[in-house]
C-alpha cells in the first residue's frame, strides 16, 4: 500500500505545544470540519488536528464544494475549546491566513499575501483557502474549528475558479514535503493563536502587513449588492472598510470581494 | 420602525437626563420609560404645603401609565457575535426552524457569519419556537435577540 503521510516526518518537524498535538488522520473522511465538530465521549481535544487524505464532502463558504487530489495535498481542521481563545472568533480566519502564509514563506521563500478576508495567494492564485466554523449554545461560542486548505503537490486542477488556484509545485517546479510544511504551518498557528489570546489587533496588524490589496479599488458583494470603493483599510476586528466616492466609509463584516 | 432604530432611540433616551420618551408613528407606539422615572420627576414637584390636604402619595396626575406592551415572555436566543444572520444552511434550503417547530438542546437554529466564520447556533433550551426576530441574510448586532423560544 502506497505510504501517504509520514508521521515520523511530520513529529520530528512539529514545534507547536499544543496544536497537532493530538493528531487524527482519516484516510477519507466527509470533511475534516465535520469530524472536529463530532460530539465524543471524551472532552474535545483542544488544539487537535483533523487531518484527511481526501473529504467526500469537502466544502467551501455556503457549502460549495472543496476539491482535492488525494495525498497531494494538506487539508486539515484546527479544534480551539478553551475559551480564553475566544476573543474575537471571526479572527480566527484571519491568524490561519497569517500562519499558513507564513509557513508557504518560510519553506519555499515564496511569497504569500492575505486576500480578505481568509485566502492565501501567491502571485494572485490560490494557494490557501480557510473556513472556519463555530458552534453556540445560544448566545455562548463553545468550539471554534478551523478548515484550512493548502494546495501542495497537485498540479492539475479542473472546474472553474474565481481566482485561479495554484500550488506549491506549480510555483516551485518540483515536488515538496508535505508533513513539513504541515508542522511548519501548525507551529505559526500556534503562535497567531497565542496573540489572538493576548491581543487580537496583532493578528490584524500581521493580517494587513501581508494583505497587497490595500488601496486598490474593489467591488463586494454584500448580500444581493454589488459595492465599488476602495479598499481603505481593515478595522481592529478585521472587518473591511470600504471608502466611496464621497469620502463616506462603510464597514463590510460579511462579504466578499469579487473583483 | 426597526429594532436597530429602537436600540438607538433607547440609547439616546438611557444617555440623556430625559426620564421618559414617547414616540407615535403611523402603527407603532414607543414608550421607553427609565427605571425610577416616576421618582425623579416627583423630584421637581414642590412638596404641597404642609397645611394643605396633600395629594394621595405616589399618585401624581400625570404618572405614566405602565402600558408598555407586556414583556413576551420567554427564553431568548441572542447573537453571539456580530455579522449576517442566516436562517438556512444553503440559499435554496428550508430554514433549519421555524415559528411552531418544537426545539431540543443541541438543535441547530440559524447560522451567523462574519468574515467566512460560519457560527452554527444551536438551541441551548428545549422548547417551541415562538418568534424568529430577523430575516434571513440580514445583519446582526452582538447581543440582538434572533428567536424567542418557550422552554417547555
Amino acid at each position: 500500500m502506497e505510504k501517504l503521510f509520514d508521521f515520523e516526518r511530520f513529529d520530528i518537524k512539529l514545534e507547536a505545544e499544543t496544536i497537532g498535538r493530538k493528531f487524527y488522520y482519516f484516510d477519507e473522511c466527509k470533511s475534516t470540519n465535520t469530524s472536529a465538530f463530532e460530539k465524543t465521549e471524551e472532552a474535545p481535544p483542544h488544539g487537535g488536528v483533523f487531518f484527511a487524505e481526501r473529504q467526500s464532502e469537502g466544502r467551501g463558504r455556503h457549502d460549495r464544494r472543496w476539491l482535492s487530489a488525494r495525498g497531494m495535498n494538506l487539508t486539515f481542521s484546527v479544534l480551539l475549546t478553551e475559551k480564553a481563545y475566544f476573543n474575537d472568533p471571526p479572527l480566527v480566519g484571519f491568524a490561519a491566513a497569517n500562519g499558513a502564509a507564513q509557513a508557504v514563506e518560510n519553506l519555499f521563500q515564496l511569497r504569500a499575501e492575505t486576500k480578505w478576508p481568509n485566502d492565501v495567494l501567491v502571485g494572485g492564485k490560490k494557494i490557501a483557502g480557510v473556513l472556519p466554523e463555530s458552534q453556540s449554545s445560544g448566545s455562548n461560542v463553545e468550539r471554534i474549528v478551523v478548515g484550512i486548505g493548502m494546495n501542495v503537490n497537485q498540479t492539475d486542477f479542473q472546474g472553474e475558479f474565481k481566482i485561479l488556484p495554484t500550488s506549491v509545485r506549480l510555483e516551485l517546479g518540483h515536488l515538496v514535503e508535505r508533513e513539513r510544511l504541515l508542522a511548519e504551518t501548525l507551529t505559526l498557528l500556534e503562535n497567531q493563536f497565542e496573540k489572538l489570546r493576548q491581543d487580537p489587533a496583532l493578528v490584524v496588524h500581521d493580517w494587513r502587513n501581508r494583505c497587497r490589496a490595500l488601496g486598490d479599488t474593489v467591488s463586494v458583494r454584500v448580500g444581493d449588492e454589488t459595492k465599488t470603493g476602495v479598499f481603505d483599510d481593515v478595522d481592529d476586528r478585521g472587518r473591511l472598510l470600504l471608502k466611496f466616492k464621497d469620502e463616506s466609509i462603510e464597514t463590510v463584516a460579511s462579504g466578499e470581494i469579487v473583483a | 420602525m426597526d429594532l436597530t432604530q429602537i436600540r438607538k432611540l433607547i440609547k439616546m433616551v438611557d444617555e440623556s437626563s430625559i426620564a421618559e420618551f414617547v414616540i407615535e408613528e403611523e402603527q407603532t407606539k414607543i414608550k421607553i420609560r427609565k427605571p425610577g422615572a416616576n421618582q425623579s420627576a416627583q423630584a421637581f414637584v414642590p412638596p404641597p404645603p404642609v397645611a394643605l390636604p396633600s395629594a394621595p402619595q405616589g399618585a401624581p396626575a400625570e404618572a405614566p401609565k405602565a402600558e408598555e406592551p407586556a414583556e413576551e415572555k420567554g427564553h431568548v436566543v441572542g447573537a453571539p457575535m456580530v455579522g449576517t444572520f442566516y436562517a438556512a444552511p444553503a440559499p435554496d434550503a428550508d430554514p433549519f426552524v421555524k415559528v411552531g417547530d418544537r426545539v431540543a438542546v443541541g438543535q441547530t437554529l440559524c447560522i451567523v457569519e462574519a468574515m467566512k466564520l460560519m457560527n452554527e447556533i444551536e438551541s441551548d433550551v428545549n422548547g417551541v419556537i415562538k418568534k424568529v426576530l430577523v430575516e434571513n441574510a440580514k445583519p446582526v448586532e452582538y447581543g440582538q435577540p434572533l428567536f424567542l423560544v418557550d422552554p417547555a
